[in-house]
């Protein structure tokens, strides 16, 4: 059996390779698919804890939500993403500044 | 008490109601339906009213004089034969309107009541005639002295308030209700003196009356809270029997000294406030100076409100509330000394004044000074008394000289010169009437033997004179010295007396005489001036316009005053001085004739050498009421007619003031043989006054005084200008609050809009612009922050936290270390027992130890977090001495003060 601090390890190295893309990157798109990837972390973490304490399967409970929660967002944000795009014909993070002034 | 009335029993005389609320009733039809009724209507309203009025004041005083008599009876049967030693009850009618309202008793969970209760006692009752009845008689005159006014209703709607505002004063049964009368005949003031408000002048004398007033009622509020707060009442029977209590309360400290601080009781701090009150209302010393401005308003008005009724309420304050003045005898020399000083004060201006009304305003201030002379010494009977004779004779004066005015108005029609002495004389051919009512009443004035002016001016100074005034323990006191066993100090009680007497302000010997004399002089000025009006208006040939073709008078006597009289340069000084603020001249004017405002200016024009009708004599509305007002001046005397011994105007009012006069005033030893003796220079004031005023402007026509004008022309011309105090109150007073206020303006300007609204707008906007910075609107940078917070807070769960909080009972100390996830905790005290391991669960967090008095004592806490981290922390507890104030010092305690010992400790 793998060990639980691997599944850990390999969550955070994920966490932060998407906390890092969501800082550096400008392309909203791929903000987008920065924010699933730490998303995607965090249920890793979840499902190995369940693995190690699996008595109520909280932790799969929880990923599902996680899932359902980021397939909504994923939805929403890339009709955010598409109206944005009309509007300015970029998906460059630094032109939505409409409000701005 | 057995009633013998069967109207209305004694506590619920509801004919109070109707005598009050027909003024009313009469102010509201004339103010609201008078212009469209007419003047019949108002004239039946507004005098009818106030005579139903006057006959339902006199029902009820015979009623309260009935009854009166059956008390007196049957106090005297109680007590059998001796009249001395009687206590009359006072008798009173007294109706409850409603339940006002209750006011806290300060301090205590008790209710005050104040109701709107009116009542009716031997004092109130005089007043209530003197109000209705010298009211009504003036009403009938002014119906026809007003006929040609447009503004005839508005009038009679403010004569009939003020009406109902003076009987509410009168009548009131406690301060309060009084105070509201208090103010309502203020205001009433004010609108008539403002009555012919499109003269900038009337408006200013009015808004000066309303001003002096205001500054007097600030005095007149206090007096009343310090009374509520001490006495714990404010109705007259309960501040009558427990006046004393202002006695006991604590004193008030003025000056710190080093041989021990000057104080004064609260009886005295609540006389003081009360007599500020007077000052303004009465047109007392330092605040009369509006009194003589008010003859802006119409005669009428003069004679019933700056004469006969409201300006006299300030003496019937001070007889109404005679227990609580006997308190403080400083309190009532401070009365007397003004009153003494404004009579020979006024007096002196009168002297030179030229304007017949002004002349009679100063010589009001000056009565009113006698007044309070009188009641400052004691002498609330007399002085109370001048009150009621004060408003006979100075209302027919007033009446008559508005007779004049108007008869001068038929072709003066300017407003000073139909006023101006220098252009009458030698009426009395031509309006007798006025004439004979009007030398009555200088009579009665001046002092003539046997008038109504007579016996009660001379009253109040032969009181001044022979009275003493004394503190209410050093009455006591004297009354055990002057016991026959007292002679002999040496006795206990007897040398307690005379401590207890040396221990009280009483004024020194020579203040009496000292107020006789300048009430002598401040007579002898009365009848001088007096007289001179009288002979310089009646005597001598008529100077203003040209009755006889014949007759050679100079060509326009307006712009050629120098043949005339003798103040002329100076007349026309002081116009230009006062630029016309200071004249605020009166007088019905045009209106009188029937001619409109807008052609006032013809008027000037009009050539006088024409000859013309004589003056002409009063129509009977306005004869009448001068006429009868003049023979009540003089035979009203007769009613106090002291040195005979004939008093039943004292003996009425006796039952009000018994029990201070004769405690804490007393008279000198030989005053009954004084009496007559103290006569002579009253007589001899008269004969003086009225002798040099004979030789001066009737037998020499004027020639000594224009010598003595030529001589002392300064002097004139100060007297003349009325001592100049009105420049003097403009330069300090008027000109201090100008200044308070310019300053205010400043400190408005650039305190409030300067540093707090733009300073403050400032700050606002750059704290603004420094967190708007802050709002970039790129998310990166958002999300960058939250990051790194995010991983602040990693951090502070990750690492343990060996925090507590120490809690001090005695010696006992007790440490509650401070929660978290997963925390096991291990002690370790100093010298103590030691945790061997990390424990958990609720008995871990705490630890109890005991620390002896002024020792110190460490114990460490250290902590491990679920993460297996562990942290200590070392506290040291000091138990220092109980000295000053208990605190402790508790080190290495981040981010937490140190907490409060329990309470009680």
């Amino acid at each position: 059996m793998i060990p639980i601090p691997a599944f850990l390890v390999l969550a955070a190295i994920l966490f932060t390779i998407g906390t890092v893309g969501f800082l550096v990157r400008r392309n909203v798109l791929v903000a987008l698919m920065s924010i699933e990837l730490m998303l995607n972390a965090i249920n890793l973490t979840f499902v190995a804890f369940n693995r190690a304490y699996p008595n109520e399967h909280t932790g799969q409970t929880t990923s599902f939500f996680v899932i359902a929660i980021a397939a909504a967002e994923a939805a929403v944000g890339l009709a955010i993403v598409l109206s944005f795009f009309r509007l300015r014909k970029t998906v460059r993070s630094d032109s939505a500044d409409l409000l701005k002034n | 008490m057995e009633h013998a009335s069967s109207f209305a029993p004694a506590n619920n005389w509801f004919l109070l109601g109707l005598i009050l609320g027909l003024p009313l009733y009469g102010a509201f039809f004339n103010g609201v339906f008078g212009k469209r009724f007419g003047r019949g209507a108002v004239r039946f309203v507004g005098v009818g009213t106030i005579f139903v009025s006057f006959l339902a004041s006199i029902y009820t005083f015979m009623e309260l004089h009935k009854l009166h008599h059956h008390a007196e009876a049957a106090a005297k049967q109680a007590h059998g034969a001796s009249p001395a030693e009687l206590v009359i009850p006072t008798t009173k009618l007294s109706w409850l309107a409603w339940h006002w309202m209750d006011m806290a008793k300060f301090g205590t969970t008790d209710r005050l009541p104040i109701e709107v209760k009116f009542s009716v006692d031997q004092l109130s009752g005089v007043m209530l005639l003197v109000v209705t009845g010298v009211g009504f008689l003036i009403h009938l005159y002014a119906s026809s002295y007003m006929a040609k006014d447009p503004s005839y209703h508005r009038f009679f709607a403010y004569l009939n308030l003020f009406i109902f505002s003076m009987l509410t004063l009168v009548l009131a049964d406690n301060l309060p209700v009084l105070f509201v009368g208090w103010e309502g005949v203020g205001a009433c003031s004010y609108l008539l003196i403002g009555f012919w408000f499109d003269k900038t002048e009337n408006a200013a004398a009015g808004r000066k009356a309303f001003i002096a007033n205001r500054i007097g009622d600030v005095g007149m509020i206090a007096g009343m809270l310090i009374v509520g707060y001490y006495v714990g009442a404010l109705d007259w029977d309960g501040i009558n029997q427990n006046s004393e209590r202002l006695l006991n309360a604590e004193r008030i400290t003025i000056i710190q000294r080093a041989a021990g601080p000057i104080t004064i009781s609260m009886a005295t701090a609540a006389c003081l406030c009360f007599f500020i009150g007077c000052t303004g209302k009465s047109a007392q010393i330092p605040l009369y100076v509006w009194l003589p401005d008010a003859m802006a308003g119409p005669t009428p008005v003069s004679a019933l409100i700056h004469a006969a009724t409201m300006v006299t309420s300030g003496v019937y304050l001070i007889c109404r509330l005679n227990h609580v003045f006997a308190m403080s005898p400083f309190a009532m020399a401070v009365v007397a000394v003004t009153g003494a000083a404004t009579a020979l004060f006024a007096a002196t201006i009168g002297l030179v004044q030229n304007d017949l009304k002004k002349v009679l305003a100063y010589s009001t201030v000056s009565q009113l000074g006698f007044m309070f002379l009188g009641v400052g010494v004691g002498a609330f009977g007399m002085g109370f008394f001048h009150v009621f004779t004060h408003a006979f004779f100075k209302a027919c004066l007033f009446l008559g000289a508005g007779s004049v005015i108007h008869a001068m108005h038929a072709r003066i029609h300017d407003d000073v010169k139909s006023q101006d002495m220098r252009f009458m004389g030698g009426l009395k051919k031509y309006m007798p009437w006025t004439f004979y009512s009007m030398a009555a009443a200088t009579l009665a004035i001046s002092g003539f033997p046997l008038t109504a002016g007579f016996f009660s001016k001379d009253g109040i100074l032969f009181k001044a004179f022979t009275n003493r005034v004394l503190h209410p323990v050093a009455a006591t006191a004297q009354t055990v010295l002057n016991r026959p066993e007292c002679k002999d100090l040496t006795l206990t009680h007897c040398k307690q007396a005379s401590i207890d007497y040396a221990q009280h302000w009483h004024a020194p010997e020579w203040f009496g005489p000292l107020l006789f004399v300048v009430g002598i002089i401040a007579a002898t000025c009365t009848a001088f001036y007096m007289f001179r009006l009288l002979f310089k208006t009646f005597w001598g040939e008529f100077r203003g316009w040209s009755v006889d073709p014949a007759a050679a008078i100079a060509p326009d006597p307006f712009k050629n005053l120098e043949p005339l009289e003798e103040g002329v340069t100076e007349y026309a000084a002081g116009h230009e001085a006062h630029d016309g603020h200071e004249h605020a001249h009166t007088d019905p004017h045009d209106l009188i004739d029937g001619d409109r405002h807008d052609d006032h200016h013809d008027h000037h024009d009009e050539d006088l050498t024409v000859p013309a009708a004589p003056p002409h004599e009063a129509p009977w509305q306005m004869a009448v009421p001068v006429a009868i007002l003049g023979a009540f001046a003089i035979f009203a005397g007769w009613l106090y007619a002291e040195p005979f011994h004939f008093e039943p105007m004292g003996h009425w009012l006796h039952g009000v003031f018994q029990t201070v006069v004769g405690h804490e005033v007393i008279q000198v030893a030989n005053a009954a043989k004084l009496e007559w003796p103290l006569m002579g220079p009253g007589v001899l004031a008269f004969a003086v006054g009225a002798g040099l005023a004979y030789v001066w402007y009737v037998r020499d026509e004027e020639r000594v005084p224009k010598q003595l004008v030529a001589s002392w022309p300064r002097l004139h011309r100060a007297a003349y200008n009325k001592w100049y105090v009105d420049e003097i109150y403009e330069a300090t007073v008027i000109g201090g609050a100008d200044a308070l206020a310019d300053g205010a303006a400043l400190m408005d300007v650039w305190i409030v809009d300067g540093i707090l609204a733009k300073l403050s707008a400032l700050i606002v906007s750059g704290l603004g612009a420094l967190l708007r910075s802050f709002q970039t609107g790129v998310v990166h940078v958002y999300s960058g922050v939250l990051a790194v917070g995010t991983l602040g807070l990693f951090v502070f769960f990750v690492r343990p936290h060996p925090e507590a909080t120490v809690m001090k009972e005695g010696d006992t100390y007790t440490l509650e270390a401070a929660a978290g996830t997963g925390y096991e905790y291990k002690w370790e005290v100093e010298g103590g027992e030691a945790d061997k391991d990390f424990v958990t669960g609720d008995q871990a967090t705490k630890r109890t130890v005991q620390v002896p008095l002024d020792a110190t004592r460490k114990i460490t806490l250290e902590v491990k977090n679920a993460f297996g981290r562990t942290a200590k922390q070392t506290f040291t507890l000091t138990n220092p001495k109980p000295a000053p104030v208990p605190s402790m010092s508790v080190q290495g305690m981040p981010g937490r003060p140190p907490p409060r010992p329990p309470a009680g400790h």
